[in-house]
């Protein structure tokens, strides 16, 4: 379903990825992991467009994302949480996870809200409340829900359980559940990788910019490489 | 007794028109981070626009305001999209656009219309008398049709899925655009928005006060305090200081005389950013 090829990025001279070569297939959850400035953050903002590309192709069932700016990709089908959750902080919750189905209509913005509230209540009880004045656990969920309120193809998730308290883990690993119960194909990074771990199908080690391994969990965990991560 | 009324009722009117001003004023920097010089150069164009379709082409007033509305918000909207936008982060530069905007339009109208104030005046005319009291028909016309944008603006803002998405720019500009939100295609619309605003407020104000090619700057100092006062980018506080405002300069003018207001205002603006420097309702301002 995506296919990355020979990514390259750089952030003024520095080469942020040289070279990453990512497949994400129907319906998988694909992790990537890896230390800071591994290359992680830098591979989704090249897929959901915040960063330029220097060379290489991102394909989305066949079609190049690459050419087609970043305010564009949402209408591909691509469901995007940042690192650092980063909730429109003057906005209502209830805003803040409408906002995530901009321009899709009332009614598909109901439907979602309404299956979103039915799996966190809280969404509802908090409904009206700014999202700036949330905890970080309950930003997260709020920000996760902003990018699943357009039941996207494919949800990129930068760094979920960053700084999370153990009960926020698993209430966001019961959200990303419940994507894959809707067959959403996930990208995630994580250096926090064994809950991630456990929702993965796949994963890929990287650092220095680079795929260092590639795998199913299983070889994931296995590998030296990935001792340093887990 | 009756002049207290009188004031509190010019004060509301006064206010109500600040309001118009400020919200268009408050919209472009909070949305944009763009502060609008030419502000007060559009209220005077929206004067002279309504002035020229009642007297030039013989429109009805209420055709003319239309007609005001839809010039300052179109010239807006052009310019941002052709001009501020390409320059939209760089502060200085579109203070420099804006300013050079402003003195582009005002001499502009003095090369057109001659530095005379052309005769141009309210449609509406009489008051209402409730005891001593008398309250003119005119202010309670601008007072209605100002209340009912104020509504309509914050109806836009709070209410629509627009509203949403120029507020999420706002707050995030980078994670909005993620969320399909277009900051090419909104940023020239609130913009025209606010320009909009500002030719209303001047086509429904200049008749009763003054038009002439220089009538936008006091307004311009008036809006810049105005969202100083309440918060820059702050649409609520924008709205309570417009109000806070036109009060301070009625009650001045009544009972003080008429160039205490200013005075007044100035020493309250300067009280209130001593005690509290990011405005009554104002929020951290992200770097300029």
């Amino acid at each position: 379903m995506l296919e990355i090829r020979d990514l390259q990025v750089r952030y003024g001279g520095i080469t942020a990825l040289a070279g990453v070569s990512i497949d994400v297939r129907q319906n998988e959850t694909v992790l990537l992991v890896g230390a800071n400035g591994a290359g992680k953050s830098s591979t989704i903002n090249a897929v959901i467009g915040l960063v330029r590309t220097a060379g290489g192709s991102i394909r989305l069932d066949g079609k190049e994302l690459t050419s087609i700016p970043c305010e564009r990709r949402a209408r591909e089908g691509i469901g995007y949480s940042p690192e650092g959750r980063r909730v429109f902080p003057s906005m209502t919750v209830a805003e803040n996870v409408l906002s995530g189905a901009f321009g899709m209509g009332r009614r598909h913005q109901r439907e979602s809200f309404d299956w979103l509230v039915s799996l966190f209540p809280f969404l509802a009880e908090r409904a009206s409340q700014p999202a700036g004045q949330l905890s970080g656990g309950q930003q997260q969920l709020v920000a996760i829900s902003r990018a699943m309120c357009a039941m996207p193809r494919l949800l990129l998730l930068d760094e979920p359980f960053l700084g999370l308290a153990p009960i926020w883990v698993r209430q966001i690993s019961d959200a990303i559940r419940q994507m894959q119960a809707r067959n959403t194909t996930i990208l995630m990074t994580e250096q926090m990788a064994r809950p991630a771990l456990k929702l993965a199908t796949r994963g890929y080690v990287m650092r220095g910019g680079e795929v260092r391994r590639a795998g199913s969990v299983a070889e994931i965990q296995d590998s030296a490489l990935a001792e340093e991560y887990l | 007794m009756h002049e207290f009324w009188s004031a509190a009722i010019i004060g509301v009117s006064l206010g109500a028109q600040y309001a118009l001003l400020a919200l268009g004023f408050t919209l472009i920097f909070g949305i944009l981070g763009v502060i609008n010089f030419a502000h007060g150069g559009f209220y005077a164009l929206g004067g002279y626009v309504a002035y020229s379709a009642v007297s030039g082409l013989g429109l009805p007033y209420p055709l003319a305001v239309l007609a005001a509305v839809l010039v300052t918000a179109a010239l807006g909207y052009v310019y941002e999209l052709f001009v501020i936008e390409r320059f939209v982060d760089d502060h200085l530069a579109t203070m420099m656009l804006t300013l050079g905007l402003y003195l582009m339009i005002s001499t502009g109208l003095l090369a057109v219309f001659g530095p005379q104030s052309p005769e141009f005046s309210f449609p509406v005319k009489g008051s209402y008398s409730i005891g001593a009291l008398r309250i003119a028909k005119e202010n309670l016309v601008v007072l209605a049709v100002c209340g009912c944008a104020i509504g309509a603006i914050y109806w836009l803002i709070y209410r629509t899925d627009l509203g949403r998405a120029l507020r999420a720019l706002a707050d995030d500009r980078q994670v909005a655009t993620t969320q399909g939100m277009r900051p090419r295609l909104l940023f020239p619309l609130a913009f025209g928005l606010a320009t909009g605003l500002a030719g209303l407020t001047g086509a429904l104000v200049t008749p009763i006060l003054a038009l002439s090619p220089s009538a936008g700057d006091p307004v311009l100092v008036t809006s810049f305090l105005t969202v100083i006062l309440g918060g820059l980018g702050s649409i609520a506080g924008a709205t309570i200081a417009a109000l806070i405002v036109g009060f301070i300069e009625a009650y001045a003018s009544v009972y003080l005389g008429g160039s205490a207001g200013a005075l007044v205002l100035f020493i309250m603006v300067l009280v209130i950013l001593l005690a509290r420097p990011t405005g009554l309702f104002g929020r951290q301002i992200r770097g300029a």
